[in-house]
């Protein structure tokens, strides 16, 4: 099955060569299995959201590589990150990052536009997740109309849109309760169950406890520790 | 193509979505080139015209000159003239400048006997005495003028006339015929106190135009107290004149408007904080910079296609059907050549073409550059939530 990822001796520096230099992570090695489900444990700081941004080939590494099932694509130029990104990856935020302007239904449908699906296809897939997650009234609602709970759904229902093998998901639980908390943590599980494989960022021992959660791995100072 | 046409619409709905502020910029920018279009049209539309009227003139013009300037000259030299081979019609022409100090406006007066068949009437008939006239539509609209009313004038001599319009006519080219009265050539001759024999130049017409050169040679030769003037020579300095002066209010209305553009189009296009962060949420989500830029591209070319072709009628409307009211004072000084005048629509393809890439292009890149920029960048910012 489709979806392992390989990290191999991975660095990243920040404002390299600068005064304002950062090493947000050190020769990281890491293999996550398709269909794991793995949390990044650690204080603020330590180089989380660096590791799932390289991960989700949002960026590039300074030194090393990231393989997805073997292929090497940290050295791939920006067209074909995009499209990979949206392949292979789904993404829930910290900031959840929804266009507040727009409708449930639009943003639901924003990863789409560049691919090859017409505007009904579309629009056929964003109803039928829509409706597993329970925001079918609410489709034609603009997201600033609707509380966390709703906007956290939405976000999920966009990142699960264009059907991504691996899910990466930044401190999830940040802003919310621990119900909306526990009830996020059993979509994903429910998602790990369907084959998808789960990455999540977190310093909250709710979610690495989880029974979600098949291996923790802990950081500190860009590198992981255990 | 088929994601060309959704992101495309997606750019319609963002649009909408910022309808307030994309409503502002088309109509600041409608504006700016219905100006910059009013301007081109309007000199182009002068110059078609004077040039029109110049062909369809005589190819070579005879004036006396006498201590270096313009004199009366002898009718009776058309007799000379007429024998150089190769030459046509020749005909000495009565005509002269006057000022009517009751409706401040001047006509140019011309003596017409045999030439008068040329003239179409709308309305009455040709001078046939000497108290009568005939005037252009043009005359006959400002002055509120009409077949059987008198006009009023002073002669040469400072004794007041009146004369009885006996018609008025239509002629292919406002520009020329609007401030044109025609009298008999001996009235004239007497209203300007113009001594018998003379005349105020003499027109030739060339059989080959590649002769006009020659025969203006030979006129010269024949004459030397003549200067004789090519239809060459005076559509050079038409043009030159007209060049000239659609250059300084090109480089005035443009040179203002540049500078006025852009500061509204930095405070209006400027990509706004939440349009940057749109754009990381795009990325982030999958889009690659090429999408996003195709998004702006589409967004841009909906503006400025909308602001151009609403500008370009603005412009159309303001020229040919209003008569150019905003650049009455830029103007003035042609009034005395050419009084009120109704402007015949004239478009050149090639310029509204150039005028596109002024306008569009400049558009186009101080929306999307920074656009690109904000797209380039990794969308782990986005992810971060800068
Ligand atoms: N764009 C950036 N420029 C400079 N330093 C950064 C940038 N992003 C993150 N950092 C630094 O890199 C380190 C790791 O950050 P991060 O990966 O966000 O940690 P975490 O997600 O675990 O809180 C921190 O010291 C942070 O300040
Ligand atoms: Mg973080």
């Amino acid at each position: 099955m489709a979806g392992t990822i390989q990290v191999e001796r991975i660095s990243k520096y920040y404002n390299r060569n600068r005064p304002d230099e950062v090493r947000a992570l050190s020769e990281v090695d890491l293999t996550i299995a398709a269909g794991e489900a793995l949390a990044v444990n650690g204080a603020s700081g330590c180089g989380k959201t660096t590791l799932l941004g390289l991960v989700g080939c949002m960026s590039r590494p300074t030194s090393g590589s990231v393989l997805l099932d073997g292929r090497d694509v940290s050295r791939l130029p920006e067209r074909f990150l995009g499209d990979i990104r949206r392949r292979t990856f789904g993404f829930i935020f910290q900031q959840l990052n929804l266009i507040k302007s727009i409708s449930v239904l639009e943003n639901t449908l924003l990863p789409l536009y560049p691919g090859k699906l017409s505007m009904k296809e579309m629009k056929i897939r964003a109803e039928r997740i829509l409706a597993r997650f329970d925001l079918t009234a609410r489709a034609g609602v603009k997201v600033s109309r609707l509380s966390g709970g709703e906007q956290q759904r939405v976000a999920i229902a966009r990142a699960l849109i264009h059907q991504p093998q691996v899910i990466i998901a930044d401190e999830p639980t940040a802003h919310l309760d621990s119900v909306l908390a526990a009830e996020l943590l059993d979509i994903l599980d429910e998602l790990n169950r369907e084959g998808k494989t789960v990455l999540i960022a977190t310093h909250d021992p709710f979610v690495s406890n989880h029974p979600l959660i098949n291996r923790v791995i802990r950081m500190r100072d860009g590198r992981i520790v255990d | 193509m088929i994601r060309l046409l959704k992101i495309l619409e997606f750019a319609l709905s963002s649009l909408a979505r910022r309808k307030f502020k994309n409503f502002s910029i088309i109509v600041v920018y409608s504006f700016t080139i219905a100006v910059l279009a009013s301007v081109l049209l309007l000199t182009h539309s002068l110059k078609k015209m004077a040039m029109d009227v110049l062909v369809d003139g005589p190819d070579i013009v005879v004036q006396r000159l006498s201590g270096g300037r313009h004199d009366l000259i002898p009718a009776d030299y058309s007799g000379i003239i007429e024998k150089i081979p190769g030459v046509g019609r020749v005909q000495p022409r009565v005509w002269g400048y006057y000022y009517d100090s009751l409706n401040h406006t001047n006509y140019t007066m011309l003596g017409i006997d045999e030439e008068r068949q040329r003239f179409v009437m709308v309305d009455g008939k040709a001078p046939a005495d000497d108290d009568q006239c005939m005037i252009g539509q043009g005359v006959a609209g400002a002055q509120h003028a009409e077949t059987g009313m008198d006009l009023l004038l002073i002669d040469g001599n400072g004794i007041g006339y009146s004369c009885e319009i006996s018609g008025v006519f239509k002629a292919a080219s406002d520009l020329w015929t609007n401030d044109l009265v025609l009298f008999t050539k001996d009235a004239l001759r007497r209203f300007f106190a113009m001594p018998d024999g003379l005349a105020t130049d003499i027109t030739v017409e060339v059989f080959n135009a590649r002769e006009v050169p020659q025969v203006a040679q030979k006129i010269k030769r024949l004459l030397p107290d003549t200067r004789p003037i090519t239809i060459d020579e005076i559509l050079h300095t038409y043009e030159s004149i007209f060049n000239w002066r659609s250059g300084l209010m090109l480089t005035i209305f443009t040179s203002s408007l540049i500078a006025f553009s852009i500061l509204a189009w930095d405070k209006a296009t400027g990509i706004s904080g939440e349009e940057k962060q749109e754009i990381g949420i795009l990325k982030a989500i999958g889009w690659d910079t090429g999408d996003v830029l195709t998004l702006k591209l589409c967004e841009g070319m909906v503006i400025s296609a909308t602001s151009f072709l609403v500008g370009v009628s603005m412009a159309y409307a303001h020229v040919f059907l209003l008569d150019a009211p905003l650049f009455v004072p830029v103007l003035k000084g042609w009034s005395v050549l050419f009084p009120r005048f109704h402007l015949v629509p004239y478009i050149d393809a090639y310029q509204i073409i150039v005028l596109g890439f002024l306008t569009i292009l400049p558009y186009m890149a101080s929306t999307v550059l920074p656009s690109w920029k904000a797209a380039i960048t990794d969308p782990e910012n986005a992810m971060r939530g800068v």
